[in-house]
């Protein structure tokens, strides 16, 4: 119960790690379901051209959704709470993934 | 707005030191990024005009092509022609290939001499443009990882890092922001302007700052970002694999350079070709990449869009715009390349990335002013080891990037007149100059260097346009003088650098000598005049 009153820990490198590790695996889990089953997938036929620009974008938008979670995660009180939240949230990401994927 | 105290301690915490540890990299960055803007513009102006042919009419493209290619092997291999006014119509590569900085290059450009006889000049590729995109990409960081430039890599990382700062500046600005946003409060003190002055420029320029952040890190990292993609995309492949062939073709069966252009006109209606570049054309694997330009379309290249095809069967295999079955894809990811070279918008655009590129060296050299000024302390003259530090390297540092550049744009052209290799005499003027000046900030203190600096740069830049006055006046001399509106703008412009940094250099020495004595920045009159006379004597 004094979890919600207190305030936020430094542990600077804990939550960094964390955010650079945890984070780069669900920016790839979060562009993995839009390369598989967002619009233009992988799965369809592409055309050459229309490949070749899809995969630039796949590449483009890692990057972005990589530097929001590092950024925001020093809101997380501790490193302990940062790795939980993380953790869950890469493994619901997969979970979806991989489910959808043994449908294909 | 309301924001929980601990979280607003955090992010400030976060944001002074992301930003202290990448902002004088990033400065030197956005300085040279902004004057890469004028590329074109430089390249022209620094190049001397005897080594240049006239453009000519459209359909003599292809006779000089036909010539050159008859009797130039290495053009075979790689020949590009240009339609752009001020440029010779048709270039190849003697050493070097264009891409990246190599010192050696050197190029032929050939054209028609008043008689109408085709002649050929070769000319060393003077890389002016050159150096400074190269501080833009690296920070000066030399060395190169593979094919990359290790420079790159860490001004990749200071990307990163410089995103966090954003964030972390926009979250702990934003319960004061509404109230001291547009304030600019000169008179409280001297830690309350830089403040306001950083907060300003900061939040006005943040989605520019963004944008610039995240592209730079993508385009340092983009090899390793599809490395992951591999992992993504399973057995499926990342790229369509380059059609194979077996014919090998000669330059002999050349389709005309009409057949291209009228390839081109069809898939890109609207569009201005720019320059056509033919590569391994004696090989199996000819290709053709024509660069076009569209004034009211946004770009992906720094000046230029681009389509990519095969010379001989003239088929499509890719281009930077709208066309052929390429999805919306290219039009996001272009528009990323685009927000980042700031090639939208025409000229005005230009100008204004200009603006904002050195608005955010400003931003990146006030902050760390904040830093000092805010542990400064106030009631004793020793300030600690940390501020004196940061003091000298931010002096050093910024001021000694200014000055190396402003001095490769005076002495640019002098240079061109000696035998001597321009692009090595750049970066050892570049270097030496940077370099002295970081090891005065450390000998001299920080304010003394600053205002020699300052007055310094300021010289360099008043020379700029003074070359000019020199070729029109002394002819023997055998410099040349402005010729074009651009490079008579590029030459006016110097001018209120010149100003500004002579402005800076008063500020400082008003600080220095009649400011608080409890700073790092103040200098007693007793060393002030020792310092002088010293610096006069080994002058």
């Amino acid at each position: 119960m004094s979890q919600a009153h207190q305030k936020i820990q430094p542990q600077w490198w804990g939550k960094t790690a964390i955010g650079v590790f945890l984070g780069l695996a669900l920016s790839y889990g979060i562009v993995a379901l839009i390369v598989w089953f967002g619009p233009d997938s992988i799965n369809t036929k592409l055309s050459d051209q229309r490949l070749l620009w899809k995969t630039q974008f796949n590449m483009w938008i890692v990057t972005p959704i990589w530097m929001l979670i590092v950024s925001f995660i020093y809101m997380f009180k501790t490193t302990k709470q940062a790795f939980i939240y993380l953790l869950s949230a890469n493994l619901i990401i997969y979970t979806i993934f991989f489910g959808l994927r043994s449908l294909l | 707005m309301k924001i929980r105290a601990d979280i607003v301690r955090t992010y400030q915490t976060l944001h002074t030191w992301t930003g202290i540890t990448t902002g004088l990299l990033l400065f030197i960055g956005f300085f040279a990024g902004a004057l890469v803007m004028f590329t074109d513009t430089i390249d022209q102006w620094s190049t001397p005009p005897s080594k240049q042919f006239a453009q000519v009419s459209d359909g003599q493209h292809q006779v000089l092509l036909n010539h050159v290619l008859a009797n130039e092997e290495k053009a075979i291999n790689a020949v590009t022609l240009h339609y752009s006014d001020n440029h010779s119509p048709i270039t190849w590569y003697e050493e070097g290939n264009g891409r990246g900085v190599n010192v050696n290059e050197q190029v032929w450009h050939a054209g028609f001499n008043e008689h109408g006889e085709i002649n050929k000049e070769l000319s060393q590729v003077n890389h002016l443009s050159g150096l400074l995109d190269y501080l833009h990409q690296t920070g000066g960081i030399f060395g190169e990882i593979g094919h990359h430039l290790f420079g790159g890599y860490i001004l990749g990382i200071a990307s990163f890092l410089y995103f966090i700062a954003l964030i972390s500046g926009l979250i702990f600005l934003l319960p004061t922001l509404v109230k001291s946003f547009f304030a600019l409060r000169k008179d409280k003190s001297a830690s309350r302007f830089w403040l306001d002055s950083h907060n300003l420029i900061g939040v006005s320029s943040l989605p520019f700052h963004i944008v610039i952040a995240f592209t730079v890190f993508v385009f340092a990292f983009h090899d390793f970002l599809y490395g992951g993609l591999f992992g993504v995309y399973g057995d499926k492949k990342l790229f369509p694999e380059p059609q194979k062939s077996e014919y090998q073709y000669n330059v002999k069966e050349l389709p005309s350079l009409d057949d291209i252009k009228a390839k081109i006109q069809v898939y890109a209606p609207g569009y201005q070709i720019e320059r056509i570049a033919l590569s391994r054309l004696n090989t199996t694997s000819p290709s053709a990449s024509v660069n076009i330009t569209h004034p009211r379309e946004m770009m992906r290249g720094p000046t230029t869009d681009f389509i990519f095809m095969h010379p001989y069967t003239l088929e499509i295999n890719a281009s930077s715009i709208k066309g052929g079955d390429q999805g919306i894809w290219v039009s996001i990811v272009s528009s990323l390349f685009a927000l980042h070279f700031g090639s939208y918008g025409g000229t005005l655009g230009q100008w204004a990335y200009f603006v904002m590129g050195l608005l955010g060296a400003l931003l990146f050299y006030t902050g760390n002013l904040l830093w000092i000024e805010k542990r400064r302390k106030q009631k004793q003259a020793t300030q600690s080891k940390s501020s004196l530090v940061l003091a000298k390297l931010t002096v050093g540092i910024a001021l000694g990037c200014i000055c190396a550049i402003s001095l490769a744009f005076a002495a640019t052209k002098w240079l061109s007149l000696t035998s001597l290799n321009v692009n090595i005499a750049y970066l050892w003027l570049y270097y030496s100059t940077f370099f002295i000046v970081v090891i005065a900030a450390f000998i001299k203190g920080p304010s003394v260097t600053a205002i020699y600096t300052l007055k310094a740069s300021a010289i360099m830049c008043l020379i700029v346009p003074l070359n000019s006055l020199l070729a029109v006046l002394l002819p023997n001399l055998g410099l040349w003088h402005a010729d074009s509106f651009a490079e008579i703008m590029l030459e006016v412009m110097a001018l209120p650098f010149a100003w500004f940094f002579y402005a800076c250099a008063n500020k400082v020495a008003k600080r220095a000598y009649k400011g608080d004595k409890n700073s790092v920045w103040y200098v007693s009159e007793k060393t002030a005049n020792t310092t002088n006379e010293e610096l006069v004597i080994h002058s």
